[in-house]
This record gives structure tokens, sequence and C-alpha cells, in this order.
């Protein structure tokens, strides 16, 4: 097995370059969409041309041509023609004409500019879904060694957390269009009039950009102090409630208390630093932008009097102020979002390239309709890391319809022998016998539909009881799941919650016993009825009622089955037809409870143990 | 019904009022000084129609409101800003003071995930409301009444021209951002589906691999997946609604101002100057009508917040305290109890009913019986977790609700059954009553409980952090430490809650040899399920559905064949074999 570096999916990939590989490789998501996209691009054009047309209406239609008189050549895209036009044609004084121009354009431009967002950000959500779907996916084939060493929090924020980001840069990126397209428009009308007069006012870009960018950094870094704070605040309070009967019952109510004030006149420290900051910068682009109406009154102003300029140029201009700063300060905005959302790409497509799986046969044989169940183990050796072998070759054979218990300590390779046989890890030093089938022909599909796991860990998915039976197979009917359960003796206290089978069950299952858990599981195994059965047994106490229940159900369960126990009360071993006892991953004794007592080794010296305490005198 | 709910957070705002209040009323001056800026152009404008050519007063007008504005509108934003912060400040601590002062009845109605959302979205929900959702108010009515100020001096005539218009484009601002409000509301839910479907999905990922359920795993989620898209795309669409219709209903106006305001100057009735500025005015007060409807949002929301913030803080202690007034320093640790009764709230059958016993100092008693006999509330009756009527208990003859809480939890320390650890070093766990504790202390303590050899075991020993941040225990790793935080108290009374569940026997029977040498002559009451672990007892007590169904010796109740007799029939036929595990060493 080749060595991964697990670290590299567990380390904080934070603030990354901006990369165009990544990009261009997002890209390949929205491909399905691009004539969404095209039509997209299409309308952003046609919405900032209107968007830059209504303020000519009012400066260079109206103030120039109508109140002041003046019918030279304007840039004016043919607004006053059309407006004369309009007038000529209806009937309609020009200065109607003019307004119902504008009503016109500025219905139009509402609708350009609608269908312009909404085109765009179909196609994006489509392709996003798209790759959250392939992440999910990928992610869902990944096999147990893989999920052994990361942990699933990290694995979980890629498909929520990573993707949602790549939402906020491509919302962000149309944001940023639908202000830089009218941008570039409103800049040549501007060149047109007077370049002087543009250059000039563009001398503030510069200065507005690299102070919105020297505000970005201050703050990132208070930002940053203040989720940390505030992240500790919460971390605190939550454990102080988890624990607030040992906190009471020690009496640290005030202690913690004042620990917490400690963080929290932290927190209030930087968030006063950060609103400080940001409201001196709140304030400073919306006066750059009134400094600027002064600038052009002024420089314009002395271009009128000289005749180089209209008056309704000099409005003009005062009207494009705005659509010539708004772009760079959505651009600060937007830079953070941006540089988050690379870090995200780069951590979702790290995923997505990670190829650990479990290999399938290239050619899997057929298994029959109904297997027998008898397995074979041959010589089996296997390492998680290389140089500690976990086992070190085993070998046994399980008739069918045999129960085999399994016991030893903590490492001695229980868990290890279930997970190779249900294919969990792939391996190749050894065989394993499925009625004469080597399991690595087997597609592991194939092969686990007919091997029934109950995990030490019993996993409740939020959904009824009945959902949690039948676990997605459509062919396990509600009549099965309920005789599955009446089998295993879950009929009752299922039947005794208030809406029985339909019972919503939460994630972790808190409106269920420990053994009420246990019972659902087998009820789930038997629904499923695999001819091969394994059970890792749990090893949380559970009162000594239930505990007959369980082991009733467990006899009916392996009644007829082939199956391995991982057992750790004496009960679950009398059940077994045999039992075999592991060793650093060796087998140390295989045989009948009686024969392995009557031998007299290991087994017997345990057992003795057990008896010794519950036999010897009880009066101390 | 709303005024009342944020008039609460009055008290709150009260140490800062004046910092506030001016930050309100700065906000009007710097609205003036904003008007002046359209003003001043009109002015420039006007200049050079009528060939004078003064601009340097209009444009040296502009940069002094500029720049007066700019000082003022900072300074009042901060003054509000920072109001919201203090108050934000202040609830949490209230908050966390009041959490501490509740017990299991208050958590048995309200969950640990409950509490956190007050702490971290309503307290969020009150700071906005005071550092944001004034603002917002603030400047929507100090536009109105500049804008319209400026325009009626302009001219009165257009001005009123322009008023009917207004009612609609506010109301579809408020209507729209209402929307805004749910749709927005629908993305978080939706997002939040996701993340929860994704995390039971991993959490499950052996389970749904081991029954071959991956593909109608997949499935699932792309339901899940389209939902959030489907939610994503309609808050999109509210949004891009406002932005296109917004300025096209605001253009009503504009068109009026073009056509009327246009009419008025051909007649020499007004200004190019005064015409233009009239465009900017009336931007300026449509603006802020775009937050409309998200300020109302934001008032609701934040009276909701601060009625379920109150819920919380105006409620008293839930155990009532009492000063040290004529009870012994020290317990002695013989105990009474006198037709003990218990009902928890919520449920309908009392679990304690009628419980008579007499314990003398010093004794040691195994307190046994089904799951839901009372055997945990009878403990937390006695350390006042929960408070059953002043009588019924009494420790050394005086009644338990007569001590001090502090020194009844003191020198009474019970071992909790849930094995709760806080996320720090092992040290500052054992010492958590007290961190002044001597090492040797915590050593002993630390023997006693089996948990010397687990501690050495760590490269960091004492110092090893334990959680999510740092080791992991095992649930017997976890158990015996919790244990140890107990005996390192060496109280009068020692009470154990179930405390070896997840020890196996062997264990168990060392730590019960140490615990009895430590604790002869001091009283201790054990909660178990094992006959293993009773049988150490000097007097073995039954509960049964809250009253005491048998007491007696191992020997005596063995022989009374009862309930504890059949006990420890199924028990020895089928030993407890949890120690398997334990082969390795045993061999």
């Amino acid at each position: 097995m080749s060595q991964r570096d697990y670290s590299l999916f567990e380390a904080d990939i934070t603030g990354s370059a901006f990369n165009m590989r990544l990009l261009r490789r997002l890209m390949r998501w929205m491909r399905p969409y691009k004539y969404t996209f095209l039509a997209s691009a299409l309308l952003v054009l046609l919405m900032s041309s209107l968007q830059v047309l209504l303020p000519i209406i009012i400066s260079l239609v109206v103030i120039d041509g109508l109140l002041r008189g003046n019918t030279s050549e304007r840039p004016d895209f043919g607004m006053t023609d059309l407006t004369h036009w309009l007038s000529d044609s209806t009937g309609l004084t020009p200065l109607l004409a003019a307004c119902a121009l504008y009503a016109a354009a500025q219905i139009c431009w509402a609708a350009t500019g609608h269908w312009h967002r909404m085109t765009l950000i179909s196609s994006v959500i489509k392709g996003l879904r798209d790759l959250r779907q392939d992440l999910f996916n990928h992610l869902e084939t990944r096999p147990s060694s893989f999920y052994d060493r990361v942990a699933v929090g990290r694995v979980m924020t890629r498909v929520t957390n990573d993707v949602e980001a790549l939402y906020e840069l491509l919302r962000g990126i149309g944001t940023l269009i639908g202000e830089f397209v009218p941008f570039f428009v409103a800049l040549s009308v501007m060149l047109s009039i007077n370049v002087e007069l543009t250059l000039i006012l563009l001398l503030a870009l510069p200065l507005m950009g690299s102070i919105t960018l020297w505000f970005r950094k201050a703050t990132s870094t208070l930002f940053r102090l203040v989720r940390q704070t505030l992240s500790s605040l919460n971390q605190d309070m939550q454990e102080n409630l988890a624990g607030l009967t040992v906190v009471q019952l020690s009496g640290r109510e005030e202690k913690n208390l004042a620990r917490y004030d400690a963080i929290n006149a932290e927190n209030r420290g930087h968030e006063l630093r950060s609103a400080r900051l940001e409201t001196l910068y709140g304030a400073f682009t919306d006066s750059i932008a009134h400094i600027a109406i002064g600038v052009v009154i002024w420089y314009g102003g002395g271009q009128v009097i000289q005749n180089a300029m209209s008056l309704g140029e000099v409005v003009l201009f005062t009207q494009f102020i705005n659509m010539l700063f708004h772009p760079i300060v959505v651009l600060g905005e937007q830079t953070n979002i941006l540089f988050r959302a690379m870090a995200s790409g780069e951590r979702i497509f790290q995923a997505l390239d990670w190829d650990e799986k479990i290999h399938e046969p290239e050619h899997p044989v057929k298994l029959p309709e109904r297997l027998q169940g008898n397995l074979a183990f041959r010589d089996l050796k296997f390492e998680y890391d290389r140089g500690v072998p976990i086992l070190r070759g085993v070998t046994f054979d399980i008739h069918a319809g045999e129960t085999l218990a399994i016991v030893g300590p903590t490492g001695s390779g229980k868990s290890t022998l279930i997970r190779l046989l249900s294919r969990f890890y792939d391996f190749d030093d050894g065989t394993i016998f499925l009625d004469g089938f080597d399991l690595n022909q087997i597609h592991t599909r194939d092969l686990r539909r007919r091997i029934g796991v109950v995990l030490q860990d019993f996993h409740i998915f939020s959904g009824t009881i009945l959902d949690n039976i039948a676990l997605g197979n459509p062919d396990i009917t509600r009549e099965k799941a309920q005789a599955a359960a009446r089998t295993v003796n879950a009929h009752a206290f299922i039947s005794a919650l208030p809406k029985g089978y339909d019972t919503p069950l939460s994630e972790r299952g808190q409106n269920l016993s420990q053994g009420q858990r246990q019972l659902l599981a087998f009820a789930r195994v038997l629904a499923a009825d695999p001819e091969i059965l394994i059970l890792d047994e749990a090893t949380a106490s559970i009162d000594t009622e239930t505990e007959l229940l369980i082991q009733d159900a467990l006899r009916k369960l392996t009644a007829g089955r082939t199956s391995i126990l991982i057992a750790h009360r004496l009960q679950t071993i009398q059940e077994a037809d045999r039992v075999l006892v592991l060793k650093d991953g060796a087998i140390e004794e295989i045989g009948t409870h009686e024969s392995l007592l009557a031998a007299d080794g290991l087994y017997a010296t345990l057992h003795r143990l057990q008896f010794q305490e519950t036999q010897a005198d009880p009066s101390p | 019904m709303l005024l009342r709910s944020l008039a609460r957070v009055r008290p709150f705002i009260a140490p800062y009022k004046w910092r506030w209040l001016a930050g309100v009323v700065a906000f009007g001056i710097a609205r003036y000084f904003e008007a002046l800026v359209p003003f001043y152009l009109g002015r420039g404008l006007d200049q050079l129609v009528d060939g004078s050519h003064d601009l340097l007063f209009p444009v040296a007008m502009i940069f002094m409101a500029v720049v007066v504005r700019y000082l003022v509108v900072t300074l009042a934003r901060y003054c509000v800003r920072s109001t919201g912060l203090y108050v934000a400040s202040d609830l949490r601590r209230q908050l966390y003071d009041g959490l501490q002062r509740q017990g299991l009845a208050f958590y048995n109605r309200h969950s640990v995930g409950d509490m956190m959302t007050r702490a971290v979205a309503d307290i969020a929900l009150i700071q906005r409301l005071i550092g944001m959702g004034t603002i917002l108010m603030v400047i929507l009515v100090y536009a109105t009444l500049v804008g319209f100020g400026f325009m009626l001096y302009l001219s009165p005539e257009l001005t009123l021209l322009l008023i009917p218009p207004l009612p609609f484009v506010f109301w579809y601002a408020k209507r729209n951002s209402m929307q805004m409000g749910v749709a927005s509301q629908a993305v978080q839910d939706r997002l939040s589906d996701l993340g929860t479907h994704v995390q039971e999905n991993l959490s499950g990922i052996r389970t749904i691999q081991a029954m071959a359920q991956e593909e109608s795993e997949m499935a699932r989620f792309a339901v899940t997946n389209t939902a959030y898209g489907d939610a994503f795309y309609e808050q999109a669409r509210v949004n891009s609604h406002m932005t296109a219709w917004m300025p096209t209903l605001a253009a009503v106006c504009t068109v009026t101002i073009l056509g009327y305001g246009s009419h008025l100057v051909m007649n020499g009735e007004m200004t190019v100057g005064e015409f233009t500025a009239f465009f900017m005015y009336v931007n300026m007060i449509v603006q802020p009508f775009r937050v409309a409807g998200f300020m109302v949002n934001l008032f609701q929301r934040a009276g909701v917040a601060s009625d379920r913030l109150h819920e919380v803080i105006d409620l008293d202690r839930e155990i009532p305290d009492q000063p040290a007034d004529g009870v012994p320093a020290h317990i002695e640790g013989a105990m009474s109890l006198r037709d003990l009764h218990y009902r928890y709230e919520e449920t309908r059958a009392p679990v304690l009913q009628g419980l008579d016993l007499d314990i003398d100092a010093g004794e040691t008693i195994a307190v046994m019986g089904k799951v839901g006999s009372g055997k945990t509330t009878l403990l937390r009756s006695i350390v006042r977790l929960v408070d059953p009527p002043k009588g019924s208990i009494l420790i050394d003859g005086v009644a338990v609700q007569d001590y001090p809480l502090a020194q009844l939890r003191a020198q009474v320390a019970m071992v909790p059954q849930d094995p709760f650890l806080f996320g720090d070093t092992l040290r500052e766990n054992l010492t958590y009553d007290d961190t002044s504790r001597p090492l040797d202390a915590i050593w002993l303590a630390a023997e006693a409980a089996d948990l010397k050899r687990t501690i050495e075991g760590f490269a960091e020993g004492l110092d090893t952090v334990v959680g999510e941040r740092g080791v992991t225990l095992s649930g017997g790793q976890k158990q015996r430490a919790t244990l140890a935080r107990g005996l390192i108290r060496q109280a009068p009374v020692l009470m154990l809650d179930d405390c070896f569940s997840s020890v196996d026997t062997e264990t168990e029977e060392h730590i019960l040899q140490s615990l009895k040498n430590l604790r002869r002559g001091q009283t201790t009451l054990v909660v178990s399920h094992r006959v293993s672990t009773a049988r150490h007892a000097d007097r073995i007590v039954v509960l049964e559905d809250g009253r005491i169904s048998e007491v007696g010796t191992h020997d005596a109740l063995l022989a009374a064949g009862g309930w504890y007799a059949e006990l420890e029939r199924i028990q020895r036929e089928g030993a407890d074999t949890s120690d398997y595990d334990g082969l390795g060493t045993a061999s």
C-alpha cells in the first residue's frame, strides 16, 4: 500500500495567490451552461449602455439641447435626433418626448439588468451544484482507510464551506461585471468629451485604491482577532454549559464568570478598534466622490467659460462620478472573498484529486443467487503502516451456518479481520475465500450486499425508525421491516413510541437508549437479510433486562447464518459454536467453549478469572 | 408589543446614553452638510449660466461641507456603533451569569444549543439593532427631512409634485426587502440542511458503505443540493428585482423633475443649477428606502431577541442560596431521609415517592435499582442539584437547605454519571474546584482512581490537554479522571453515581480496594448496576419506582431472595466480561 500524506488533507490552506489554472478548472463545471453565460454577457453590455444613456438624456438632450438651446454635436448616441424624431412623429413637445425616452430607457435598463443577473446566476448555481454533487459523490466512495485518517469535520467543510466560498466568489464576480462594464462605457463617453478632466478624475482612483487596500489589510488582522475572541467566548460558554453540573458541584461559578469577562473585554477591545477603522473608512469613499463634484465644477466651469465644454457636459460629468468610483469600492469589498475562494478552490480540487480507493477486480465474478456462507482465511497478513504488522498470517475456516466468536485484547487484530472481510481495505498478502470465490475477485458492492455488519457505533440517520431500518433499500417494505423488528425484540419498544415506526429519530438518537439502539441495529441488518453476519459488539454497559433481550435477538439473528462476533461479553461467547482467540495478530487458540476450557490455555485462564469473581466468598 | 420588547433593552443602553445620543444628533448635522453639496453644485452651475463666473465660493463651500461632513459622520457612526458593542458585551456577561445560576430543571426545558443561539444570534441582533438599526432609521428620517427642506427652499411647487410617488417607492422597498428577509432565511435554512446532511452522511459513511448504500445516498444528496440551489436562485431573483425596479420606480420622480422642472426653467422660475440639484436630492431621499424593509425586519427580530434574552436574564437563581447562619462549619456525614419526594417538572409520575433512611456517619451505602428507579435523583437531591421540600433531607440533623450551597457542595462531593472533562489540562481538570491543590494531593487521588499509570503514559503528564483540542481519552479513562476529581476533595461525604460502567471489573476491584482505605470512617454512597461493586458496601439499598424496596447487607439480601438476589444470579451466570480486552496482560 502506498503511503499517503494525510496531513496534507488536514492542513489549513489559507491565503492563496490568484490562480488562473484554478479558475480554468472551475470553468469546466460551467461549460454545460455556456450559452446562458453568453446571453448574460450580451445583456450586460446592453444594460451598461442604457445605464449611460439615462444621464445623457438629462444633461445633453434636456439641459444642453432644450434648456440652453445648444445644438452643437455631442456624443449623445443620437439621443437628440431620436427625441426630435419622436416629437415629430407623435406630435409631443420635444420636452415630453425626452421624458418618454427617459422612461423607456429606464424600463429597458431594469429589464436587461434583471435578465443579465438572472442568466448569470442561474448558470453559476447549476455549475456549482454539479461541482458540489461531484465532490460529494467522490467523497462518498473514498475507502475506510481514508476516513480512518482524516477528521470527518475537515472533509465536511469542503462540501459545505468551501463550495459556499465559490458561490460567494461567483456572486462577487457578477457584481464586479455589473460595475465595471458601465464603468468602461462611461469612461469612453467622458474621454470623448474632455480628456483632461477625465484624467484628473481618474487620478483619484489609485488614491482610493491604495486607501481601500490599506484598510482591508489593517482590518483583516483585527477581524481575525475579533473572530478568534468571539469563538473563544462561544466555546467557553458552550463548555461551561455542557459541564455546568461539574461547575456547580465544584463551586466554580464566580471564577468562570471572571474568566469569561476577561475574554469578553478582549473581544470588545478588538471590536472597538475595528469599529474605529471602519467608521474612518466608511465615510471616506463618498467624501472623495463629493470632492470630485467640486473638481468638476471648478475645472469644467473653466472649460465652459472658454467654450471648450457645454454646461450639460459638466452636469454629465458629475452624474458619472459614482459610476467611476463605485467599482473600486466594490473591488475592495470583493478581494477578500476572491482570495478566500482561491484557497477554497484548492481545497476542493485537492479533495477531488484524492484518488485513494478500493481496487475493484477487472473481471468480477458473479456470485450465485444464494450463497452457502463458507469462509476460508488463508495466511492473511495485513499492516496499516509499513513495518507495523497487525495480522501476521491468519488461517482458519468457518463453515456455512456456523457462529464464530473472536476474542482478544485491543490491538490483537479483531477489527482488522472483519474490516478485510467486508473489504474496507485492500489486501494482497493472503486470501479470503467465500464459498470458494477469492474475495478480491468479487466487486465490493456485490460483496457488501451479502455481508451484514453491525458496527460498534451504531449510526442513526435522521429520519423515522422505518427509514433507519430500511436504509433506503426499496425492497424492504414496512411489513418486512416490522417483521425484522419483531424478530429481534425491537417491536415492543418501537410500538410504545408515540408515532411507532414513523417516530423521527434525531441524528445522535438521543431518544433511544443504548440497548434500544443495539436492537434497532439488529433489525436493520436482519431486514437486509445478508448471508453472512458480522457483529462488533458494543462495550457500553446495558441494564440486565435489556441485555437478556439482546441475547435472545442475537440467537435468532445467528440461527442458520454464518456469523462472526467480536465479543466482549461471556453471554455472547456462549452463543457461538466456536471461539477464536487472537493475540498480537495471530491465532492463539480456536475451538469450542468446552474444548478450550479443557485445553486449559489462555481462554481457560481468563474464564476462570471471570468466575472467580462472582463465585468467591462475597463477604469481604 | 414590539415596542415593549424593544424598551426592555433600554436599561442596557442607559450607561451609554450620552454617547448614543451624541451620535444620533451628529448624524443630523452630517446630513445637513451633505445636502450642501448639491446646493452649491447648483450655485456653481448658475454662476456659469448667468455669466458671473465666480466659481471659487461654491467650490470652497463644497470642499468645506465635505470635510465637516466626513468628520461629523465618522464621529456619529463611531458613537452609535460602540454603544452597540458595549451593550452586547454587557448582555453577554449577564447571560453567562444568569445561565450559571440555573440548574437541572431549567436545562430540562432548554437545550444548551438553544442557549448558545441566544448568546450568539440574539445578542448579535441586539448589537445590530443599536449599532446599525438606529443609524438606518436616523438616516432615513434625516435624509427625508433635510432633502425636503432644501427642495422646498429651492422650489415648493416642484417639491409637492414629488411627494405622491414616494409612498409607493417606500412601500415597494419595504415589501421587497421583507421578501428578501424571507429568501435569505430560506438560504440559511437550506445551507444548514446541507451541512447537517453532509455531516450525518460522512459520520455514517462506514454504515453506508457496509450496506452498499452509496448510490442511494448520492441521490438523496442531490435533492438537498438542488433545494439549496433553488433557494439561492430565489434570493438572487428577489435581490435582482430590487436592484432593477427600485430605481425605476424612483424614476417617476426623475421624470417629473425632467418634465415639470424643465418647464419651470424655461419660464424662468427656476435656474438650471437648482434643476440639477433636484435630481441629487431625490436620490438622497430615495437611497435610504432601499433598506427600509431590512430595518423593519431588524426591529422585529431584535424585539423577539430581546424577549428571549430577558427570559433568561430575569430568572432568579434556580436553587436559592443560604448564608452561613448557625450551621456547623464541618459536616460529619450522618444523613437522614424523611419521606423524601421529588417530581421533575415536566413528568407526570414522581421519581422519588417517600424515601426514609438513616445513614450513619462513616457508613458505605450501595444504591441499586433499575433504570428510572430514582438513584441519580436521590444523589442530586442531597447536593441540591434538584431541590426537594425542605426537611426531607438532613445532614447531621440540619436540613440541606440551611447550609450555604458552597459549603454543602464542597463537603458533599458528588461524582456525576456522565464523565465530563473540560478541554483543558488534566491538572486543571483534577483540581477544578481549587486550582491551588498541591501536587501530592493530585497524585494521591490519581493513584486511588487508578489514573496514575495513564497520566504517566502521556508525554506531557499532568499538563496533557484533553478533549477535542488535545488527547482523546477512552470512556474508562474519562471515568477514572472524573473519579479522581471527586476523590481529590477528600470530602466528608462522597457520592459516586455509576462511575465504573466503562471501567473493567479488574480495575474497578482495584479502585474499590483503595477507596476502602482512603475513605475509612467517612460516608460514601455508591450507585451501581453491578453486584460486584455493591457487595463491598456496609449496606445495600434497592430502589424500585422511587421507593426503597430492599435494605440490608449483601448476605442478608441474598438470603431474602428478592430483586437483588435475582440480579446476583443473572450476573453470576453470564458474568460481565468486558475486560476480555485484558487478556493480553492476563496471560
